[in-house]
This record gives structure tokens, C-alpha cells and sequence, in this order.
């Protein structure tokens, strides 16, 4: 009661700072990340639905990409976000399978919480579940198809599968075979060495229906702002010259802020044809070039318009860098930042040009271009969000066969590749004494999930359906998965229901990563934002780790 | 001891080994969510009833809405696109609604009502399929099956009809005409129908089969009735000359375009001119009129006579054209004077020192129209040496009619256009969806499995269009429905469709009412497509606006 006998309170942190450890921090980071993979769970397969987000700002989302949707969710919790970091680092490295590496990493969690609660020490399991992961991703290496690359026709079948699986929980599956052609061949029209995927331009139009979509082997681009005389311009031609400018065409100061003083009146016009004179002497170069077309990121004013015009040359300025750089890349030929001195190997060209209506906007395209390194997918669809989600669509299965190209081992989806790896682990966790075997056998289990959520997405029977296949696999069949056509299961190799081994190894060593990861941690410590003071510190103290 | 527990249902929420809950997701007591069914249910309640505001629109017979807006603005229309697009939604399905209706727009330009009319029945249909039981993804596959056989039986059904560049086709008439009859112009049928045949084929590029719109422009003076307005082959100017004093009809125009001002040049570099004594001031004087007096002998040696110019000019420049004999018109917006290039073959010209004869715009005429008592002036430009530009000039008793009279000329425009680019097409007054809906029922009896369902809710949904045009046209739908289909069975004719304004046959061949066959295809895709998208949703996350 009195004052001598409490202890006075040793401050060691700075007022406001959360602070919470041991066992129940690592359970309450691992039910947030549950939460987590709650959320995205029916997202996963082909039967797997849509999220629709409105963001603080009131615009619309509508995604199945587990990626997107985990960046839109906006999360705080740090154990939470863990699952975000993992996530995208899967779309940066492979570009599919965002959603299974969230609930991959979700479901070993699980698994682990049980033998936390028993009171096992979180190394132990941390050391199981690399091992089991080291053993997983050598036998997907061991099991791995190998296709032959110098069939041109068989390699493309193979790219053709794996992009349709990609597609096939996504809005365009029923479009499946429209735009898997167009992505395999938007990656084969790719320099096959460096494959840098940004140099597929894919450029939104709404209306039309999806399979109004085009493929544009070539450079497509908005029509730029124009200025009077542009329509007097020719939009068509055939193997023109294309001069690509970083100059801006127009009457202007030529440095700014700088300031004539005129003396007296006579000089008042010099100055003034000095400046048209500058003009002039760039526009005539360019026209001696033999340019038919005249491509700037700066703007190209109303004069130069009129004077293209007039010699029967297309212009379009303010083009965006990224559009200009696939110009190049397509055209050949270099940006050229004054207007003196273009030198004939600098001038791009390609089969035609043409400016065209598409929809409701008018495009700029160039095709049939010599050094086509690069394409273009011009996307329909009724809404903006529908186009929006293809493009997110396109974009996975672009990565996917990117990854197929350079590495053409495959494996089979539809949970075929999951099962295999649960029963090998399982036979092999009976050959290991200790806790380890426990370990092992939690990870065989979670890694069932993946057939089990595809099922229940659809509406199947997935504990019937897992036995069958965990029966089917025990008798050897290695290519045994869900099949959605039958509700039932199937060789998913031979249903072509294919994806790169590269994805698969991705996702489980993440996925693992990430488990360990927040099985280490076991405490937080939050600094609080300065402003809000020590208030909502003492009201979040002790509610886990906010 | 009771814990204080949010609402669950609410947001994502965790709770720690002691059973509190802790936040995991930013603001989340502010977010809504949905989730399930419930969600894919309350999405196809919002798009339904967003589709019956503009079911009563559709057909012949289909009433108009007031819109007004958040100034007080007034619109009055049927055009779907329109309506919708200023209804200014909240809900977030809606809005999908609204944007699949601006695409139809977009891309066809006619039956933008009709293509929303199909997305909410198709959903309404989905809907009683859910609640048996089948899986939303499910349906959304059947009804993309169902979708293909129904394009597939159009293009089977489709006529071409044959088109030429006379302006007197009968068939590209009928086809305007048909697109004009739900519209308030519909008593100056004919005359629009006219209009908008005679402005696509002047600029329509019968070669490439394309028609760039861009050459044609609508402008519109509230006073004169609707039977007024015009189609000028040439451009008008919402412009008077500049001096009140300058004849207002000039004959064989040799125009100059310019887009320099009538004053002396000056650098764009910023100057100073310091004047220190009395005979510079007077030489700068000289100087500014010797440049006036050179500009006009360059316009005058070039030989024209009108000058059009983007900027303005002073008065003293003013002067001196009229007592030059020349008139001048200025501030001509930038995308005018294009026009006005292209329509007279001239160049625009960025400096006096440039301007040559063969840089000359020519038109036969230039005249000033006078409105009633209001003073308000327009110049027309006629006879101009390309035709390809051409000017709709709508007269209306008020600005709502004008403005409608715009919109409804628009889509008859973008009718012809689509026929000049594809001869095929079906019939409309609900002939092309009823017969797909049959082709659709057919094909049903013979799907294994659960697509079944989905196929006959299709062919229910597509019945819709017809029932719809029934109602509005004050006929009884189910009767007329249950008619026409038993029609169509046994004559086996998939021109038969309601008779809405009761001309007394079914036979839409006859009666003439087409529709261009990449509209109705275009219609049912886009449905499709967007019930697809609003059927895949099972989890809706909002964000709660901010509320400091």
C-alpha cells in the first residue's frame, strides 16, 4: 500500500512504443497472416472468383491476381505484410502464382502453430521445414518434363499450355486460345537472349469485345495532341523513313529568361527573322533528311505542323519515352537530340505506317518493322476494369512463358505436382527419426491445400477427391491432379494442364522462407508515429503487435 | 467479462493468443466488406435495377428521361449511354453498367440501351440459377457457350443488304431511319434520316470502307424548329467578319488561313525597346505602319480575298483591310481552322512572308446567316473545292431539343457508317434476339451437364429485348412473345419481330427496320462479358472515406 514497496518502473524504451514477445507473438503473427490467406484463398484455380476493391480514393478494382489484390488491401500488420513482401516477389521473379505462394506460406504456418502450442521450439521446426523444402524442390527438379527446344513447332505447344494454364483462373480463360497465341507470339517477337518484358507495349482501348484485341508486330501508340494542319498531314505510307527527334519544334525563346535589348527600331525585325531563321534551318534539315516521318518527345508546335504539312510528312510530337524507345527498338535507327547532322543510319524505317481508328481513339501504328524486338497488344473489352484485368492476365502469362522459354522444364498443375511432393515426403519423413519426422509429415500436409482449396472453389467434394488422389499417387501415377472438366481427378500432363518447374521451386522456396522467417521472430518492437504521442500506444499496448 | 469484439462480418480481423482482436489491415473498422453469395447477389440487385431506369427507353415507342444535373443543367434524352453517363452513380457495379454502355457507344454507337437492357437480364437470370445452386463460374461458362451459338446463328441469319454512294439509297435510308424512330426528331424522320446519309457519304472512304468522323461537325442555335436544321457541305463558322461594314456575301473566296496576329512580328525572346528621343518614337510609328501596309500588299498580291485568321487583330489593322476590300475573319479555334483548310484545299499559312497563291483555301461562297432578332451571326462556307467536310447545322425550339437532336443524328450517323463498313443485318424489333433465342433453346437439349440451365437462362434473357419493346409499345409482352415465337418456329422466318407501331405486319423485312449485324453482335458480347466479370465477384472491399 504504500510507496516503498512497488518497484518503480525501469523505462527502457521511449514512451509509446509497443512492445510484445515471446510464444504469443509468434501465434498472434501467424493467426494474422491466416487472416491474410483467408482472404485470398477463393481466389485460387480456375473456378476461383474475383475480389472488387475500392480503394480510399473511390476507384475500382476487380483482380484475382494475389499480388494486386494483397497491394490493394493496404496492410499494416508487419507479420502481414510479410505475406505481401512474398507475394510480390514472386510476381517480380516469376509473374504467376501470387496467390499460391500466400496460401502455400499461410498453410505452413498452420501447420507449425500446432507444435508451438505443444511447446516445441520454433528452431526445431524452422530446421524441418528447410530440410522438407530442400527434399520438395529436388524432386520437382528430379520429376521435371524436359521439352525439346529444337522442334520449333513442339516448344510452341509447350508455351501455348503453359499460357493457357496461367490463364485459366483469370476472366479471359474461355478466350484462352485468342490470347495465348497472342502472348506466345508477343514473346517469341522478343529478343530470345534478354527477353525484357517491357518491351511488349500493351496499350487499353475500351469497347469492342476482347477478341477485338490486336497484335501489333510493331509499335502502336495514341495519337499525340496535334495542332492545326495535322490532318492536312498524310497518315499512310509505305516503308517510310522515320526520323526520331528529342527536340522541341516550335517558334520559341530559344533560352530562357534571357532578354534582348533592342537599340534601335531597324533591328527589331532582325531579331525577329533570326528567330524564324532557327527554326526554319532545323525543320529544312529534317526535311533533307528524306524523313517521311518525324517522331519528338517534345512537343512539335503548330508551325512545324503546318510545314510538315506542306512537304507531305507525318509528325507527331510529345510522344511518351516509353512508346519512342519501342519506336526505336522497332524501327531501328537512334533519338536524335539536335536536327543537324542526322546521318542516315540513324533513320529507322518499317513496312508501313499507317494512322488508324481503333475504337474510339486513333493509333499510330508501324508495322511489319525490320528489327521488330518488340510488339504490341492492343486490348478490348467492355469496361475499363475488364480491360484492366486482362492486361494483369496478359502480364502473367506473359512472365510464364517468358520463364518457359528460358527454362523449358515443365511439371503439372492442377494440384498434380503438390501431391506428388506430399506423398514423396511423407514416405520419406518415415525414414527420419525425431521431431523431424513430425515436421516433415506437417509440411507433406500442407502442401495438400493446393488441390483442396481448387476443389472447394468449385464446388467439388475436395476430402473425396484428395483421396482419390492421394490413392492414385501412391500407386505410382505422378501426373494425377483435379480435373474441373470431369470433377474429377486426371493425368493433368496429358490434359495440358502444364506450368514451368521454374514457378513451382519459386513459390515453395518463398513460401518456406517466409514461414521460417516469421517463426524467428518472437518479438516486435513498434516505435510509434511521433505525432500521435504515447495515447494510442497505451491503448494498442498488449493487443499483439500493433 | 465481455470483450469488446468489432464486427466480424465487417473486416479482416485476427485475434491473439488471448482472444483480442488486433488490426491487421489499415482503417479496417472503416471498410465494408462482402462476401459470398451475398455479395454476387446484392451486385446483380444493383445492375437490375440500374437496367429498368433505361428499360423504358427502348424501341420506337420508349419514353424520355430529365436529367438533371448537379448545376441545374437539363438534359432531356433516350439514348442509353447518355442517360447513365449522367446519372452519376455510386455503386460500384452500376458503374460497370455504365461504362459497358459508353464502349457500345464508343464502338457502334447505336443500341446502347439495348446492350444494358441484355446485361440485366442475363443477370437476373444468373440469379435464380445461383440460388438453385450452381456455381456462378459455372453459369458464366454456360452463358459464354450460349453467347458463341447465338453470334454464330446472327451471322448465319444475316442478310447484306446492298449499299451504294448515291444518296438516294433507299437502304441506308431505311437503316437511319430505323435508328431515328425512338428519338425526339422522329417528326423530322425523313429530313434527319436524309442529313445523316447525305454527311456520311460525302466524307465515307468507299475504298478503305471507313468513315472518319472527325469530318463531320454538329453545331446547333436554339430558335427555328427541328425541320431547320441542315446539312452544309462546307463549313459553318460560329463567327461574324470582323468589321460590321463588310458585305456579308462573298463570291468566289480565295481565302488566306493564317495563324500569325495582324500586328507587327514580335520575338518571342523577351525585349526592351528603350526610346529615349522623339524621332525614334516617330520612326517606330512609321515602322508599325509600313508593317501593317506590307501585310496587307502580301495578302492583296497573293490574290485573296478573305482572310481567316486564329488571332485577332486591332482596329487599326480592321481599318485597313475593309478599305482594302478585304474581308477578314478572326479568332478561328484551332481545330475550325483545320477544318477550314481541308475543306477549301488551302494551306495554313505562319507568316505573311509565306503566303502564295497556290496556298489559297477556295470556296464558292461565303455568307453570313442572321438568326431571328437576336443578332447572333454565322458565317457559312460553301462550295468549297474538297467536299470531304460537311457541317450538321441543328435548329431546335430549345436547347434540350438541340442537344438531343445532336445526339440522335449521332447515332444514325454512326448506323450508316456501320453499314459502309459491313453490308450485313439482321432485323430489329426483337427479330434477331428471338430467333437466338430459339437457336439458343435448340441447342440447350442437346448440352450434357449443368450448362443446360444456363443455356435456357440465356434464351429467357435474350427474351427480354422483344417483351420490353412489347411493353413500351403498349401491347401485351408475354402474348406478343409467346405469338411471335410460335410465328417464327412455323414459318421458319427469323425476320418476324413486334410490331411496334402497329403498321399491322410482323415482317421487319418488309417494314424495313434493320440493324447493323456488328451492332447486335457487338451487344450480346459485351453483356456477356460483363456478366461474366460481375458473376466471378465473390468479395467486395471498400475502402471508408477518410473522415478527417
Amino acid at each position: 500500500m504504500s510507496f516503498s514497496t512497488q518497484t518503480p518502473t525501469i523505462v527502457v524504451l521511449k514512451e509509446g512504443t509497443d512492445s510484445s514477445q515471446g510464444k504469443g507473438q509468434i501465434l498472434s503473427n501467424i493467426n494474422a497472416c491466416l487472416a491474410i490467406q483467408d482472404t485470398l484463398r477463393p481466389t485460387l484455380g480456375p473456378f476461383g472468383s474475383d475480389i472488387l476493391i475500392v480503394s480510399s480514393n473511390g476507384k475500382t478494382t476487380i483482380s484475382n491476381d494475389g499480388a494486386t489484390i494483397l497491394k490493394l488491401l493496404d496492410i499494416v500488420h508487419p507479420a502481414a505484410k510479410m505475406l505481401v513482401d512474398i507475394s510480390r516477389a514472386q510476381d517480380a521473379e516469376v509473374g504467376d502464382g501470387t496467390t499460391s505462394v500466400t496460401i502455400l506460406a499461410g498453410e505452413f504456418l498452420k501447420e507449425a502453430k500446432t507444435f508451438i502450442d505443444d511447446g516445441m521450439s520454433s528452431h526445431l521446426i524452422i530446421k524441418g521445414l528447410r530440410r522438407a523444402n530442400e527434399l520438395a524442390i529436388q524432386k520437382i527438379k528430379d520429376i521435371a518434363v524436359q521439352i525439346k527446344r529444337e522442334d520449333g513447332f513442339e516448344f510452341r505447344q509447350l508455351l501455348e499450355k503453359c499460357a493457357t494454364t496461367a490463364m485459366s483462373s483469370k476472366l479471359i480463360s474461355k478466350n484462352s486460345t485468342f490470347f495465348t497465341k497472342m502472348v506466345v507470339d508477343a514473346v517469341l517477337s522478343l529478343d530470345q537472349e534478354d527477353l525484357d518484358e517491357k518491351l511488349i507495349g500493351i496499350k487499353k482501348v475500351p469497347g469492342g469485345g476482347m477478341e477485338d484485341s490486336l497484335f501489333v508486330d510493331g509499335v502502336a501508340f495514341k495519337k499525340t495532341f496535334s495542332y492545326a494542319g495535322f490532318e492536312q498531314q498524310p497518315k499512310q505510307f509505305n516503308n517510310p523513313k522515320i526520323v526520331n527527334l528529342n527536340v522541341e519544334l516550335e517558334l520559341k525563346a530559344e533560352k530562357e529568361n534571357a532578354e534582348v535589348r533592342v537599340e534601335q527600331v531597324k533591328d527589331y525585325q532582325a531579331i525577329v527573322d533570326a528567330e524564324w531563321q532557327i527554326i526554319f534551318n532545323k525543320l529544312e534539315a529534317i526535311a533533307n533528311t528524306g524523313a517521311n516521318i518525324v517522331l519528338s518527345k517534345l512537343p512539335i508546335g503548330d508551325l512545324a505542323t503546318q510545314y510538315f504539312a506542306d512537304r507531305n510528312i507525318f509528325c507527331a510530337g510529345r510522344v511518351s519515352s516509353e512508346d519512342m524507345d519501342r519506336v526505336i527498338k522497332a524501327v531501328g535507327g537512334n533519338i536524335q537530340s539536335t536536327c543537324s547532322n542526322i546521318n542516315p543510319e540513324d533513320i529507322g524505317t518499317c513496312a508501313t505506317f499507317e494512322e488508324a481508328q481503333i475504337g474510339g481513339e486513333r493509333y499510330n501504328l508501324f508495322k511489319g518493322c525490320p528489327q521488330a524486338k518488340t510488339c504490341t497488344l492492343v486490348l478490348r473489352g467492355g469496361a475499363e476494369q475488364v480491360i484492366a484485368e486482362v492486361e494483369r492476365s496478359l502480364h502473367d502469362a506473359i512472365m510464364i512463358v517468358k520463364r518457359a522459354v528460358s527454362h523449358s522444364e515443365v511439371v503439372a498443375g492442377g494440384g498434380a505436382i503438390e501431391m506428388e511432393l506430399s506423398k514423396y515426403l511423407r514416405d520419406y519423413a518415415k525414414t527420419v527419426a525425431g521431431k523431424q519426422q513430425l515436421i516433415i509429415t506437417a509440411y507433406a500436409k500442407a502442401l495438400e491445400i493446393i488441390p483442396r482449396q481448387l476443389c472447394e472453389n468449385a464446388g467439388l467434394d475436395g476430402i473425396e477427391l484428395l483421396n482419390k488422389l492421394r490413392s492414385s499417387h501412391a500407386k505410382g501415377e505422378l501426373w494425377y491432379g483435379i480435373d474441373f472438366q470431369k470433377e474429377s481427378i486426371g493425368n493433368n500432363m496429358k490434359n495440358f494442364i502444364w506450368e514451368p518447374s521454374l514457378v513451382k521451386i519459386n513459390a515453395l522456396s518463398s513460401a518456406t522462407e517466409a514461414a521460417t522467417l516469421l517463426l524467428s521472430v518472437d518479438e516486435t518492437i513498434k516505435n510509434d508515429d511521433s505525432q500521435d504521442g504515447g495515447a494510442a500506444g497505451g491503448s494498442a499496448r498488449g493487443r499483439g503487435a500493433f | 467479462m465481455a470483450q469488446q469484439v468489432p464486427d466480424l462480418s465487417n473486416a479482416i480481423v485476427a485475434q491473439d493468443e488471448m482472444g483480442r482482436p488486433f488490426i491487421i489491415v489499415r482503417d479496417q473498422g472503416k471498410k465494408q466488406r462482402k462476401h459470398g453469395i451475398e455479395a454476387t447477389k446484392s451486385h446483380i440487385l444493383a445492375a437490375r435495377s440500374v437496367a429498368s431506369i433505361v428499360k423504358t427507353s427502348l424501341g420506337p415507342r420508349g419514353l424520355d428521361k430529365i436529367l438533371i444535373s448537379q448545376d441545374g443543367d437539363i438534359t432531356i434524352t433516350n439514348d442509353g449511354a447518355t442517360i447513365l453517363t449522367q446519372m452519376d452513380l455510386d455503386n460500384e457495379i452500376a458503374k460497370l453498367l455504365v461504362e459497358l454502355s459508353r464502349s457500345q457507344d464508343d464502338e457502334i454507337g447505336d443500341g446502347t440501351t439495348g446492350v444494358v437492357v441484355i446485361a440485366g437480364a442475363l443477370l437476373d437470370q444468373a440469379l435464380e440459377l445461383i440460388e438453385k445452386g450452381i456455381h456462378p463460374i459455372k453459369i458464366a461458362n454456360g452463358f459464354d457457350e450460349a453467347c458463341k451459338i447465338a453470334v454464330e446463328h446472327l451471322d448465319s441469319i444475316a442478310d447484306t443488304i446492298s449499299i451504294s454512294s448515291e444518296s438516294k439509297d433507299t437502304n441506308l435510308l431505311k437503316a437511319a431511319k430505323t435508328s431515328l424512330g425512338s428519338k425526339v426528331v422522329s417528326k423530322a424522320h425523313d429530313h434527319f434520316a436524309q442529313m445523316a446519309v447525305d454527311a456520311v457519304l460525302a466524307v465515307a472512304d468507299f475504298e478503305r470502307k471507313d468513315v472518319d468522323f472527325e469530318l463531320i461537325k454538329m453545331e446547333k442555335k436554339v430558335g427555328g424548329p427541328i425541320e431547320d436544321s441542315s446539312l452544309i457541305r462546307g463549313v459553318l463558322l460560329d463567327k461574324d467578319f470582323s468589321h460590321p461594314q463588310m458585305p456579308k456575301i462573298v463570291k468566289d473566296c480565295k481565302i488566306a488561313i493564317l495563324t500569325c496576329p495582324f500586328e507587327p512580328p514580335k520575338p518571342k525572346t523577351k525585349h526592351k525597346l528603350d526610346i529615349s528621343t522623339v524621332e525614334e518614337f516617330k520612326v517606330l510609328q512609321e515602322y508599325e505602319q509600313k508593317k501593317f501596309q506590307e501585310m496587307i500588299d502580301l495578302v492583296k498580291a497573293s490574290g485573296a480575298n478573305v482572310v481567316a485568321c486564329q488571332w485577332g487583330f486591332d482596329d487599326e489593322a480592321n481599318h485597313l483591310l475593309l478599305a482594302n476590300g478585304l474581308n477578314a475573319i478572326r479568332w478561328i479555334g484551332g481545330s475550325e481552322l483545320e477544318l477550314l483548310a481541308i475543306a477549301t484545299n488551302g494551306r495554313i499559312v505562319p507568316r505573311f512572308e509565306d503566303l502564295t497563291a497556290d496556298k489559297l483555301g477556295t470556296a464558292g461562297v461565303i455568307r453570313e446567316l442572321e438568326f431571328g432578332t437576336t443578332r447572333d451571326r454565322m458565317l457559312v462556307i460553301e462550295d468549297c473545292s474538297n467536299t470531304k467536310a460537311v457541317t450538321c447545322f441543328i435548329r431546335g425550339s430549345n436547347e434540350m431539343i438541340a442537344a438531343e437532336g445532336i445526339r440522335a443524328l449521332h447515332d444514325s450517323i454512326c448506323v450508316v457508317r456501320n453499314l459502309i463498313r459491313d453490308s450485313r443485318v439482321v432485323y430489329g424489333g426483337g427479330a434477331a434476339e428471338l430467333t437466338c433465342s430459339l437457336a439458343v433453346t435448340d441447342a440447350a437439349d442437346k448440352q450434357k451437364g449443368i450448362d443446360q440451365y444456363a443455356f435456357r437462362a440465356f434464351a429467357a434473357a435474350l427474351d427480354t429485348i422483344p417483351m420490353t419493346l412489347a411493353e413500351n409499345s403498349g401491347l401485351d409482352p408475354i402474348e406478343t412473345l409467346s405469338a411471335l415465337k410460335a410465328k417464327q418456329v412455323n414459318e421458319n422466318s427469323s425476320h418476324l419481330g413486334v410490331d411496334c407501331l402497329g403498321k399491322g405486319t410482323n415482317d421487319m423485312k418488309e417494314l424495313f427496320v434493320i440493324d447493323p449485324l456488328i451492332g447486335k453482335k457487338q451487344q450480346l458480347l459485351l453483356a456477356t462479358q460483363l456478366t461474366r466479370m460481375i458473376l466471378k465477384i465473390n468479395d467486395v472491399i471498400i475502402s471508408g472515406k477518410d473522415e478527417y
